[in-house]
C-alpha cells in the first residue's frame, strides 16, 4: 500500500489507484473532463495536470497512479497556470452559446472557466464552425462546436455497452464525434452519453429546451420502469417531472440507466385521475367519493358477502400501499387476492424487438415491486393469483366483485374481453389508482391515488434490495397516497388503524417484510415470470 | 290684504327656493371644490354628460367644471334605498330630518336683504339716516319683526330637538351619542351667543334687524362706518364662534365625529333623509352668514351710500388723496417694472386708477356728493348684502377646512370657561365705556 | 429611562386661539387662491401668483411626458428577417423577481437559429418594472424603452402580453453578441 502526500496531507491507498481518486480521499478535488471512474483513461483533456515532485513535467492525475513517497501539489501556481492555459485552449473555438445551451448551469467547462480562467478570448481569427445540432442518434443530438473531445461517449460505447457506434473523425481543430457510417447511436443506454458529456455537446432530445437546469429540483427516487429499480434522481419543476438521471449505486445500476426508464418521465402526468369518480354521477369531492365507497363496502359486508370480494394488487405499488391494502382486505374478510402489473412487453430492446431483457440492466419483469408484493403476501399468508384467473373465478362465482389497487397501471382491459364483461356485471367494483382509463367508467367508485413521484414509498427490486423513493412534489388534484385512502376507509369501516403517521406505517410494513413466511407460497401458473 | 298675502308668498318662495335651498345645494359642491383647492387638489371635475353623442367619450362631454357632480349627487340621494333600521322608532326617525330642516329655513324669515322700498323714491338724509317721505313697503324681508332678534334665538333653540330625536330614534349607540353630544353642545353655546349679541342691542337700542342695519349707516369719528364688527369686535368673534358651534361643523363637529362615532346621529340615515340632514347643515351656513352680515357687517349698508347717492366725507382733501394715490401707485409700478413683479404693477395700477377717480371727483362733484337714482341705490344695497353673505360663507368654509377638531371636553371648556366670561366682559365694557361714548 | 417631553405652556394669545386661527387661515387662503387660478404646475404662467397651482394632472386628457429612461411596457426586438431576436435562454425569467415572464422554448425550423420562444408571455400585472430582464438579456431582445405605461385592464387575461403583442412595438436591433470587438 503506497503512502504519499497530497498538498501536505498524507494518504495511503491501493497500488494502481489514480491520483484523482487518491486526492478525493483527502478532500482535494482535481478538475477533469475526460476521466471517468468506470472508463479507461486516455488522459486527453490535460485538465487534471498536477505537480509531482521530481517529475520533470506536470503529470495527468487521472493516468498517474500512486507510488510510495510521492509528493503531489494540486494547487501550486504552476498547476493553476496550466489549468488556465488548458481552459483557454479548450475555449478557443468554443461558441460560448451558453444562453441556448442546455448544459448551462451544470456544465463542467462553464464551472471551471469561472473557477480558473475567467478571461477574455485572445483569438484574433475566426472561430472554426462545425455542424450544430447534428442528430447523432434517435435520442441524442450532437453539437460539434461545443465538444471538448474528451471521448467519454466513444469509450462508453466501446467499454460499457460494447456496441461501438461512435468514433472521432477528421483531425486537429476539425475533429468531431460521429457514428460509424451507416450506424447511429441507438443502443438502449444512449442517453448515458448525455450524462457523461461534461459540456453541452451531447443533449437529450427528450429534455432539449424543455427547462433550464437551474430551475430543477432534485429528489432521490427510483426508476419504476422495470424490476431492476435503478436509483435515480427525479428532477422536477413546478410539479412536473422533467427528467431522470441515474444516481450512482454500485449495488444496482452503477452509473447508468437505460433510455426506456428515462422515457417514463411523462408517466406520472399521463391520463391522471384527479377527482374521485362515482359511476353515473361524475367527479365528486374527496369526502363524497370516500362516503360512497364506504357505503357500498358496508352494505356488501352487511350482506355477508365480504369473502366474495376480490382484491387485485398491483406490483407497481409501494410496500406501504400494498401492506395497508392487504391488511385492510384481510380485516374486511377478503379471501382471494390477485395481482396485475405491466406486461413484460411494456417495452422491448431497441435493436431486438423480440427481447424483453438484456444482460446489463433491463430485466423482463417491468414492475418495480413484484418482489415486495410477493414477500408481503408470504408474510400475510395469502395466495396471490394472476389477473387471468380473476376472469375464471368471476365466472365460477368464487368472487363477484372487485377492489382494485391500480397504483400505477390499471387493468388494461379490452371492452370485449370476458373479464370486462364480468366486471361490468359485478355488484361492486372499487378502483383506487392513478390513471383515468376506460376502467374508471366501469368502476362504481374510483378513488385517485398519486404517482410514485408525489408520495414516499419503498420498493424491493429483483435482487431483494429495498429502496425508498421520496416524494418530489405535492399530489396533483384531489389525489392522495393510496395508504391514506385505505386509512380513511379502515377508520370509516371500523377496521382499526393503529399507525399515527407514515413513519409508523413504514416501520410496520418493514417489520412484516422481515418476518418469516407463515405459509408456503402456493404455486401460481399464471404469475408473471421472474428473471 | 290679498295683495299682502300674495307678496308674502312670493317673498317666501323667492327667498327659500332661490336663496336657501338652491344655494344650500350648491354649497355641497362648493365645499368639495374649495376644500380641494385649499389642499392643492383639483376637486370634483369628472361628472359629464353627452360625451357619447359628441364624439370622444370623455373629452367631448359637457362637464361644466364639475358642477354636474351636484346633479349626480342629488340623483344618487333620490334613488338610494331609504333604510329604517330594525328597532328604530319609525315615526320619529322619519320626522327628525324635517325637524332639523324646519328651524333653519324659518330663520330666513327675518333677514332683511335690503331696506324697505320707499314707494315714491323720495328719501331724506337726516343725521346719516334715510327717512322715507312717502309710504314704505317691506319688500326685501319676509317679516319685519320688532322682536326679530328674539325670534332668531327661539328658532335656533328648536334645532336641538332635531339632532336629539334623530339620534335617539335610530336605535343605535353611536347615533345616540351623537344626539347627546349635539344637544349638550348646542345648549352650551346658546348662552355666549345670546350674551355676545346683547352688546349690539345695547348700542343700537333695538331688536328689529332692519333697524339695526340702518343704525350701522352712522359714521364713527366722521369717517368709519358704525358696523357691528367695529363697535363690537369681541362680540363678533364670540358670536361667529358660537354660531359655528351651533351648526355642529368643524372644528366643532364632535356630534358627527367620524373617527369616534361613525357619523353621529346621521349614522342610520340614508337616501334623501340623509340628504336633508346634510342640506340643512349647508343652509344653516348661509343663515349664519346672513345673520352675521346683518348684525356685524352692516347688512345691506354700503359705506357712504345713502338713499340719494354717495356722500363722501372729507371732500376737501380729494385732490390730496388723488396726489397720494398717484405717487404711491407710480412708485409701485416703477418698482414692479424694474423687478418684473406683476403683483406690484397690478397694485400700483389699481392705486393710480383710484387716484384718477378721486381726481375726477374733486373736479366734478361738489362736496363729494354723487347722486344716484333710487333704484340703483337699492340694487347696490342688495348686491352688497349678497356679497357680504357670500364672503361669510366662504370664510366659514375656510375655517372648517383650516382648524382641526376640538376634543369634546375642549369644546365644553371653551364654551363655559372662555366664551361665557368673555361675553360677560364684553357686555360689561359695552355698558360702562361704549354706551356713554356713542350715545 | 423614558424620555421626558416638556411642552411649552401656551401663551394667553395662543390660548385664545384667535391669532393662531388667523395664521392658519392665511396659509389655507394662500393655497386656495393659488389653486383657484386653476393652472397646472407644469404650465408656467406669466403671472407669478398663478405659478403655484395644484400639481395634479387631469390624466386622460393631460398626459405627463415620461423621462427618456422611463421603464415602461416591454417590447421584443427583431432580427433583420423580422423574426424575434429572443433565443429563449430564460435569463430574464430567471432574474425576474416577480416571476412574471413565462417562456416556452422550442427548436426552430430556421437552421441559423437553434432555439426560439414558442411562447413568450409577460404578466404585466405581476411585473414590478425593475428592468432586470433588460439587463439580463444577452442578445438585446427585450427592452422597456417604449415610453408607454401598461394600460389598465378590465380583464385579468388581457394582462398577459404574448409574444406577438410584444413584437408589435419591436424594432430591428443590430447589437452584436458579445459586444463590438473591432
Amino acid at each position: 500500500m503506497p503512502k504519499l502526500t497530497i498538498n501536505g496531507k498524507t494518504v495511503t491507498c491501493d497500488a494502481g489507484t489514480p491520483l484523482i481518486e487518491a486526492a478525493k480521499q483527502v478532500g482535494e478535488h482535481i478538475p477533469y473532463f475526460c476521466y471517468h471512474p468506470s472508463l479507461t483513461r486516455p488522459a486527453s483533456c490535460r485538465m487534471c495536470l498536477v505537480e509531482v515532485e521530481k517529475a520533470p513535467k506536470l503529470m495527468p492525475a487521472c493516468y498517474t497512479t500512486v507510488a510510495e513517497g510521492m509528493v503531489v501539489l494540486t494547487k501550486s501556481d504552476k498547476v493553476i497556470r496550466a489549468r488556465k492555459a488548458v481552459l483557454e485552449f479548450l475555449l478557443l473555438n468554443h461558441p460560448v452559446d451558453c444562453p441556448i445551451c442546455d448544459q448551462a448551469g451544470e456544465c463542467t467547462l462553464q464551472n471551471l472557466y469561472f473557477e480558473y480562467s475567467a478571461q477574455e478570448s485572445r483569438l484574433k481569427t475566426r472561430k472554426v464552425n462545425k455542424v450544430k445540432a447534428f442528430p447523432i442518434g434517435p435520442e441524442v443530438v450532437y453539437d460539434g462546436e461545443r465538444c471538448v473531445l474528451c471521448t467519454r461517449c466513444v469509450r462508453f460505447c466501446e467499454q460499457i455497452t460494447k456496441t461501438n457506434e461512435l468514433t472521432t473523425t477528421q483531425r486537429a481543430d476539425m475533429t468531431e464525434i460521429r457514428p460509424f457510417p451507416g450506424r447511429e447511436l441507438d443502443n438502449d443506454y444512449s442517453q448515458c452519453t448525455v450524462d457523461l458529456c461534461p459540456v453541452g455537446a451531447l443533449t437529450s432530445r427528450n429534455f432539449r429546451f424543455k427547462c433550464r437546469v437551474w430551475y430543477l429540483d432534485t429528489t432521490e427516487s427510483i426508476c419504476t420502469g422495470c424490476a431492476r429499480g435503478c436509483s435515480t434522481y427525479l428532477e422536477h419543476f413546478r410539479g412536473e417531472v422533467q427528467r431522470f438521471r441515474p444516481r450512482t449505486n454500485p449495488e444496482i445500476n452503477s452509473y447508468w440507466m437505460c433510455d426506456h426508464g428515462r422515457r417514463l418521465y411523462r408517466e406520472p402526468h399521463e391520463d391522471r385521475l384527479l377527482n374521485p369518480f362515482i359511476k353515473g354521477v361524475g367527479a365528486v369531492p374527496r369526502n363524497k367519493g370516500l362516503a360512497e365507497a364506504v357505503k357500498r363496502l358496508k352494505a356488501f359486508r352487511d350482506a355477508g358477502r365480504a369473502n366474495k370480494l376480490a382484491v387485485v394488487l398491483s406490483p407497481q405499488g409501494s410496500n406501504e400501499g400494498l401492506f395497508s391494502l392487504i391488511r385492510f382486505a384481510l380485516k374486511y374478510g377478503v379471501e382471494r387476492f390477485y395481482m396485475n402489473g405491466k406486461p413484460d412487453t411494456a417495452f422491448t430492446l431497441r435493436n431486438e424487438p423480440d427481447k424483453v431483457a438484456d444482460d446489463f440492466l433491463i430485466v423482463a419483469d417491468k414492475n418495480p415491486n413484484t418482489t415486495g408484493l410477493r414477500r408481503l403476501a408470504e408474510a400475510f399468508g395469502i395466495t396471490v393469483l394472476s389477473a387471468a384467473s380473476l376472469a375464471a373465478d368471476l365466472e365460477s362465482k368464487k368472487v363477484d366483485s372487485a377492489f382494485i389497487l391500480g397504483a400505477n397501471f390499471p387493468l388494461d382491459l379490452d371492452k370485449k374481453s370476458k373479464l370486462w364483461q364480468k366486471l361490468e356485471d359485478a355488484d361492486l367494483v372499487i378502483f383506487l389508482g392513478q390513471r383515468a382509463t376506460p376502467f374508471t367508467t366501469l368502476a362504481h367508485v374510483s378513488l385517485p391515488s398519486c404517482s410514485f413521484a408525489e408520495k414516499q414509498g419503498s420498493y424491493i427490486n429483483i435482487d431483494g434490495i429495498r429502496q425508498v423513493a421520496k416524494a418530489a412534489f405535492e399530489p396533483h388534484g384531489l389525489s392522495q397516497p393510496d395508504w391514506k385512502w385505505i386509512e380513511r376507509l379502515s377508520l370509516r369501516l371500523q377496521l382499526g388503524w393503529e399507525y399515527e403517521n407514515f413513519e409508523d406505517l413504514e416501520a410496520a410494513a418493514n417489520a412484516k417484510l422481515a418476518a418469516p413466511p407463515a405459509k408456503e407460497l402456493e404455486e401460481d401458473k399464471n404469475a408473471p415470470a421472474q428473471t | 290684504m290679498l295683495a299682502d298675502t300674495v307678496i308674502i308668498l312670493v317673498k317666501i318662495l323667492v327667498i327659500l327656493l332661490g336663496i336657501a335651498l338652491t344655494a344650500g345645494a350648491l354649497l355641497t359642491f362648493v365645499e368639495r371644490k374649495q376644500s380641494a383647492w385649499i389642499q392643492n387638489r383639483v376637486g370634483p371635475n369628472r361628472a359629464n354628460i353627452f360625451g357619447h353623442i359628441r364624439g370622444d367619450k370623455f373629452k367631448d362631454s359637457i362637464k361644466l367644471g364639475g358642477l354636474l357632480h351636484l346633479a349626480a349627487d342629488g340623483l344618487k340621494m333620490l334613488l338610494k334605498e331609504d333604510i329604517i333600521p330594525k328597532g328604530a322608532n319609525r315615526v320619529l326617525h322619519t320626522a327628525a330630518p324635517a325637524i332639523v330642516l324646519f328651524p333653519v329655513l324659518v330663520g330666513f324669515a327675518i333677514i332683511p336683504w335690503a331696506d324697505h322700498w320707499c314707494a315714491g323714491g323720495l328719501t331724506l338724509l337726516v343725521n346719516h339716516r334715510d327717512v322715507c317721505l312717502s309710504e314704505s313697503h317691506n319688500l326685501f324681508s319676509i317679516a319685519d319683526l320688532d322682536v326679530g332678534f328674539l325670534f332668531v334665538f327661539a328658532i335656533a333653540s328648536l334645532s336641538v330637538y332635531g339632532g336629539a330625536i334623530a339620534g335617539w330614534s335610530s336605535n343605535n349607540k353611536f347615533s345616540f351619542f351623537g344626539g347627546l353630544r349635539a344637544s349638550s353642545q348646542m345648549v352650551s353655546y346658546e348662552v355666549p351667543m345670546g350674551l355676545s349679541v346683547l352688546g349690539i342691542v345695547m348700542i343700537f337700542g333695538t331688536l328689529n334687524l332692519n333697524e339695526i342695519v340702518r343704525a350701522q349707516g352712522d359714521l364713527l369719528f366722521g369717517v368709519l362706518p358704525a358696523w357691528g364688527i367695529f363697535v363690537q369686535p369681541l362680540g363678533f368673534i364670540i358670536f361667529l364662534t358660537a354660531m359655528i358651534a351651533e351648526n355642529k361643523r368643524a372644528p366643532f363637529d364632535c356630534p358627527e365625529g367620524e373617527s369616534e362615532i361613525v357619523s353621529g346621529y346621521m349614522t342610520e340615515y340614508s337616501g334623501l333623509k340623509f340628504g336633508i340632514l346634510q342640506l340643512s347643515e349647508f343652509i344653516a351656513v348661509i343663515f349664519i352668514a346672513s345673520i352675521v352680515s346683518v348684525l356685524f357687517l352692516g347688512g345691506w349698508q354700503v359705506p357712504y351710500l345713502y338713499g340719494d347717492g354717495f356722500h363722501m366725507p372729507h371732500s376737501a382733501f380729494f385732490p390730496l388723496f388723488a396726489l397720494l394715490f398717484f405717487v404711491v401707485g407710480g412708485y409701485l409700478i416703477a418698482v414692479g417694472v424694474r423687478r418684473e413683479q406683476m403683483l406690484q404693477k397690478i397694485a400700483g395700477g389699481l392705486l393710480v386708477v383710484l387716484g384718477l377717480v378721486y381726481a375726477v371727483m374733486s373736479t366734478t362733484q361738489a362736496n363729494g356728493v354723487q347722486h344716484l337714482p333710487y333704484e340703483g341705490v337699492v340694487l347696490l344695497r342688495l348686491g352688497t348684502m349678497f356679497a357680504k353673505v357670500i364672503f361669510m360663507v366662504w370664510l366659514q368654509l375656510m375655517i372648517r377646512w383650516t382648524v382641526p377638531r376640538f376634543r369634546y371636553d375642549q369644546i365644553m371648556q371653551l364654551g363655559w370657561k372662555i366664551m361665557l366670561p368673555a361675553a360677560l366682559v364684553n357686555l360689561l365694557i359695552t355698558a360702562i365705556i361704549l354706551i356713554p361714548l356713542f350715545s | 429611562m423614558p424620555k421626558v417631553v416638556t411642552r411649552e405652556p401656551m401663551s394667553v394669545l395662543e390660548r385664545s386661539f384667535v391669532p393662531e386661527i388667523i395664521r392658519g387661515l392665511s396659509t389655507t387662503i394662500k393655497h386656495f387662491f393659488h389653486a383657484a387660478s386653476g393652472q397646472n404646475y407644469h404650465e408656467k404662467q406669466h403671472l407669478w401668483f398663478l405659478n403655484k397651482g395644484n400639481v395634479t394632472y387631469n390624466y386622460p386628457e393631460d398626459v405627463r411626458t415620461y423621462p427618456k429612461r422611463y421603464r415602461g411596457q416591454h417590447r421584443l426586438m427583431l432580427r433583420e428577417d423580422g423574426n424575434v431576436r429572443c433565443v429563449a435562454c430564460m435569463c430574464c425569467s430567471t432574474i425576474c423577481p416577480a416571476n412574471c415572464i413565462h417562456i416556452t422554448a422550442a427548436e426552430s425550423d430556421d437552421p441559423s437559429v437553434e432555439k426560439y420562444p414558442a411562447s413568450f408571455v409577460i404578466d404585466e400585472l405581476r411585473c414590478i418594472f425593475c428592468g432586470f430582464c433588460v439587463e439580463a438579456c444577452p442578445c438585446d431582445a427585450i427592452r422597456m424603452d417604449t415610453g408607454l405605461h401598461v394600460q389598465p385592464f378590465l380583464d385579468r387575461n388581457n394582462a398577459y402580453y404574448g409574444r406577438d403583442l410584444l413584437m408589435e412595438l419591436g424594432e430591428l436591433s443590430v447589437a452584436i453578441q458579445g459586444g463590438d470587438k473591432s
